[in-house]
Formats: structure tokens, sequence, C-alpha cells
């Protein structure tokens, strides 16, 4: 693709830099509606701009119309979720590290807690919730904040404890909350053997994303509803397996931690590609030409050497690119150079190629108008000439200018040799006479023409002229 | 008979000494010549000239005059020569005048009819027959 040969360092961070934080993104939300809103405001993205390149008009603005908006609601929809997110981590887990809500410890806590609690046939209702905020679907409940403990679990639901029918919240090694009343599920076709205990379990699995651990007290069976589904368990085993899955942690055995890296990878490559689609849909996605103005520098001129003439001071230079590089464009970056390094006195004829043009990356020359310059150098020399008064305007009435005295008569001028050799007078800057009436001094600044003459570092370019004013003889 | 020979030889004496001095006579101005060169008196630029005079001798002269001159007085003019008056407006030649002088002295001027377009700075190199600038005037021609 020929772009590839514009892109520039600040490009692949610009990709890199936004890929990462897609696939955190990812990590940060995987599993939950957020994620499942974002990919589809992605997928109406991808649609939006393929509508664009169809020239769809009123599809993609539709497309875009509903991206915005839903952008918009995305954070208003789930700002539970986000600031759960965010509030539960410190800023190396949001940046860098992988969710991990408990250690080993806790889920062995909870699976020797429900084994006690299924033997002495205990009813227990324990909630693990995950990424999801559930204060909105969660009733009552006493804060508690205590460290979790088979003690504690199994005197919570104790039944002489006044909130052992609530269930109770556990988040990280702590358990927050206990008597806690859940939602109950409106499933109709839930089996016989399953009691209220269950149907709340149901209730909070099937709106958010937390597990939750029934023992019944009647058969002391241990159950776990996820989703919309309820898990039998069938020793502790089984239970810590599904809760480490649930906490996200990585089974020692089996082959849990190779899909995580599996899928961690996949996500990392789709953020990279579909962030690299973006870039080029943005930055590449439409070709743009500009014309600019741009001055002619000369460089490596000898330093006895003087440009007396040429043909042009600026170029036309006609520019392609994106459409978003072209409008970041400073005309600073862009420089138009002649090297003189090779120049001899006289007229020289230069071709101006893209060797003589710098241009940031991504940018190319289509043309350049006049693509020839002329420059004609000149050997620098200093001379010493005499100074004359550019006097002008008129003489009052019956005056005349009878005599006048420059201070200095003379200066030197540097400048080209065949300027100078041509040159034999330089004149002040017009002195007026109209209200010179009797004798006196002035000050007159000198007009070096042409601009490439200079007063050689000695001299003055200042003139003090004394001046005799005598009535005019009949 | 003496008295013939005294006049003789007086005669004869009057007659060498005529010789000598008129043979001298003749190389004094030779000598004087060598002595003596073209010398620039006086150079002045004026609104006229009057009894062979400049009149109103100036650096800047109206347009309105209609004319200006360059007065040039030479002394001593060792033999008949002449000079050059060369005119030039802004760096540009304009004219160049010869003028004749004679011995012993001179005075001779040149000038030009004025134009609305010699407004601005002026100068007029004065030199002799081989080219050698003896003066430079400078004026301006002014509204």
């Amino acid at each position: 693709m020929p772009f590839i040969q514009f892109i520039r360092w600040q490009d692949v961070v610009d990709i890199l830099l936004n890929s990462y934080i897609l696939f955190r993104l990812y990590v940060l939300f995987r599993g939950t509606y957020v994620f499942r809103v974002l990919t589809g405001i992605a997928f109406l993205w991808i649609f939006q701009r393929i509508s664009a390149y169809f020239g769809l008009i009123l599809t993609s603005w539709v497309m875009q119309g509903i991206t915005a908006v839903l952008a918009l609601i995305i954070i208003i929809v789930f700002r539970n979720e986000i600031r759960s997110v965010l509030q539960a981590k410190n800023l190396k887990a949001i940046l860098w590290g992988f969710p991990q809500q408990s250690g080993p410890t806790t889920i062995q806590v909870i699976a020797d807690s429900v084994k006690t609690l299924s033997r002495r046939r205990i009813g227990a209702l324990i909630v693990l919730p995950a990424k999801e905020n559930l204060d909105d679907v969660l009733q009552g409940g006493i804060p508690l904040q205590g460290l979790i403990s088979k003690e504690m679990i199994t005197s919570i639901f104790w039944s002489d404890n006044p909130v052992h029918d609530g269930a109770v919240i556990i988040e990280g090694d702590r358990i927050s909350k206990v008597g806690v009343i859940l939602p109950l599920s409106y499933k109709s076709d839930l089996p016989s053997r399953y009691a209220t205990r269950h149907r709340a379990a149901l209730g909070l699995a099937e709106t958010t994303d937390a597990l939750v651990v029934v023992v019944s007290e009647e058969t002391g069976n241990v159950v776990v509803a996820k989703d919309s589904n309820i898990i039998n368990i069938h020793g502790s085993t089984s239970l810590i397996k599904i809760l480490k899955e649930h906490m996200g942690l990585h089974e020692i055995e089996g082959g849990y931690q190779q899909k995580e890296k599996f899928k961690m990878g996949i996500a990392a490559v789709i953020s990279f590609f579909f962030i690299t689609g973006m870039w080029v849909s943005f930055s590449k996605g439409l070709d743009t030409l500009i014309t600019l103005e741009v001055p002619v520098e000369y460089t490596n001129r000898k330093p006895d050497f003087q440009i007396v003439d040429a043909s042009v001071n600026t170029v036309r230079l006609h520019l392609g690119g994106s459409g978003a590089l072209i409008r970041s464009l400073q005309p600073e970056q862009v420089q138009v150079r002649l090297d003189l390094g090779h120049a001899i006195i006289g007229r020289n004829i230069f071709s101006i190629t893209q060797d003589n043009i710098s241009l940031p990356p991504g940018i190319f020359l289509r043309k350049v108008v006049p693509s020839v310059v002329e420059v004609t150098l000149d050997e620098t020399i200093k001379k010493e000439i005499p100074v004359q008064v550019d006097w002008a305007g008129e003489l009052p009435a019956g005056l005349i200018l009878s005599e006048i005295n420059i201070d200095p008569d003379k200066v030197e001028v540097i400048g080209g040799k065949r300027i100078l050799e041509k040159l034999s007078t330089i004149y002040t800057q017009k002195v007026h006479l109209d209200n010179l009436k009797e004798s006196g001094t002035i000050f007159a600044n000198l007009a070096l023409t042409p601009a490439s003459l200079n007063i050689a570092s000695g001299s003055k370019d200042k003139v003090r002229i004394a001046y005799v004013i005598k009535p005019r003889a009949k | 008979m003496k008295l013939k020979y005294i006049l003789i030889v007086l005669l004869c004496s009057n007659l060498f000494l005529a010789q000598v001095l008129f043979a001298q006579n003749p190389r004094q101005p030779e000598s004087g010549a060598v002595q003596k060169k073209l010398t620039l008196d006086r150079a002045v630029m004026c609104e006229g000239i009057t009894d062979f005079a400049p009149h109103n001798p100036a650096v800047v002269f109206s347009i309105k005059i209609g004319k200006v001159f360059c007065y040039t007085s030479f002394d001593p003019v060792p033999e008949k020569t002449f000079i050059y008056h060369k005119w030039f407006h802004r760096d540009s030649p304009s004219t160049n005048k010869r003028l004749t002088l004679q011995p012993p002295r001179w005075a001779t001027y040149s000038t030009i009819q004025l134009r609305e377009t010699d407004k601005g700075p002026w100068r007029i190199e004065i030199s002799d027959q081989n080219g050698k600038l003896l003066s430079i005037l400078r004026f301006s021609i002014t509204d």
C-alpha cells in the first residue's frame, strides 16, 4: 500500500495506545452488559463507515447519530458498572492488572463453610458479585465488613440468628453485608424442589453477573445460580472450580490458564486490528490536496557571495495527503531549500526537485510551480561612495539654498561587486525644503537602493547636513 | 680714425647683445608653460550668468526657473584647450558638453533646459580634454 511508507512514528504510537485502551476496556468490562453494548456500538460504527464508503448518505448519517447517542447512553445507563470498576480497582489494576476478586483462601473458606452448612442442613444464601454493581437490585441488609471465616458464615446462617434468612454478600475477603433481600425469579418452570431461597438466588443471577451459592435447609443440597442457570454441586471440588472461574482465578490444573491467555491474546489482536482499521479509516480514508506558497531558502552561500537577483522568492507547492494530516499541516513544516554551495558568480539556474523540499511524513509532493529558479550571484565588496542629499519640495519664496555641508560626505557600503561598480552616489531619503527658512542643520537617513546593499559597520547610516539659506538676488 | 674703431666696437657689442637678448626672449613663454597648468578656479551651479559671473549660485533649484547653469572659470589657461561638463541625473548620463578655453584665463558655462522629469538629484563631472576629473558639482532640481 503506497501510504505505508508515509507512516510516522506518531501514527504507530497512536495505534498502539488506542489498541491498548480498547484492550483494557475489554479486560475491565468483559462479561458485563457494558462490554456487549460497546461491541454493538463498534459494529454500528463499522457499518457507518461502510455506508459512507459506498456513498449511502442517509444511512451513514443515521448510523453516525445512533453511534454518538449510544456512546452517551452507555455512560448514563451503565454508570454504576463503570463506577464500580473505577472505584473497586486502583490505578495499577485499571491500567495493567487482570481482575481477580479474591484469593484461593477465600474460595477455600467459602467451600468449607458451604460443606459444613450442608452437612448440618443449615440454609444459606451466599452472593459473590462479579463486575456489576448490585446496589440497584439488592434490598435491605446490614453492613458488616467482617473478615471472612468459616465460623462467621456458619454463625450468620444459624437459625437463631436474626439475619439468617437473608443473603450474605462477599466482596474480596470480607462479608460486606448480611440479611440482604434478593429479587425473586419469575421463572415459572422451576422444579418444585426449589424453594424461595433458590428463587431468590436465581432472581439475582438472572439480572446480574453475580454468582449465588444456595444451601438447602431441607435437603442440605448445594446449588449455584449463575446467569439463568442453576448448577447442582457435588462436593467441594466442583464448587471451588466454579468459584474460581467466577472470580477469574487461574486454575492450577486443567487448561483454564491457557484458555485465559488465549482469550486475552485474541482480544489484544482484535483490538489492534480494530484500531488500525479505525486509524486507516480516519487518517487515510480520503486524500486531500493543498497548495502552499512557500518561501525559498538559499543555503550554503559562500560568505563573499551575494544574491543579487532571484527569479522567485516563493514557490507554489501542490501537496497531497490524508485530510487529517493536511489539516494539521503547519506552514513551517514545509521548507524549500536550494543549495548554493556550487553556485558561481553570475546567473545560476536550479531545478526544484523532491530533494529540495522538506515535507512531514504522510504528505507528498505533486507539483512545484515554478520548477526552475534563476539566481544571480555577485561577489561582495566594500566601496566608499559619496553622499548626496535628495532634496524635495520648494523653498519659501525669495530664498535660495546656496551651500550645504554633509557630514560624513562619504560612506562605506557593502554589496555586490557588479552593483557597486555602477553605483557612484548614495542618496539620502527625501529631505523637504518647505519648512527651511534660515540656515541650520538637519539629519537625514541614507536610502540604500537596491536593498541588497548594506552600510559597513564603521560607517553611519545617517548624515548631518549643515545648510546655508540666503535671500535670492534680483 | 680712433673714433671710427670705437664706434665699430660699440656697434658690434650692441649687435651681440641684441642677438643674445633676442635669442633669449622666445624661450621665456616656453619655460612659463611648463610651470603653469590648467587650473579650475571656480565651479558653481547657478540660476543664470550676468556680466560673465554666476547669478544666484545655489545647490537646489526650482524647476520653475526653467534653466540651470554650470559655471566654471579657469586661471590660468596655458593654451587653448577644452573641457567637458558631464551631466548626470540620478547616476544616469544626461548630456556631455564640450567647452573651449582660451589663454590666459577663461570662464565658461553649460546649461540645460529643465523639464518635469528632471526633478531629483543631479551631478556634473568637470573634466579636462584628457578625461581627468577636475571637480564634481552636486545639486537638486525640486518643485
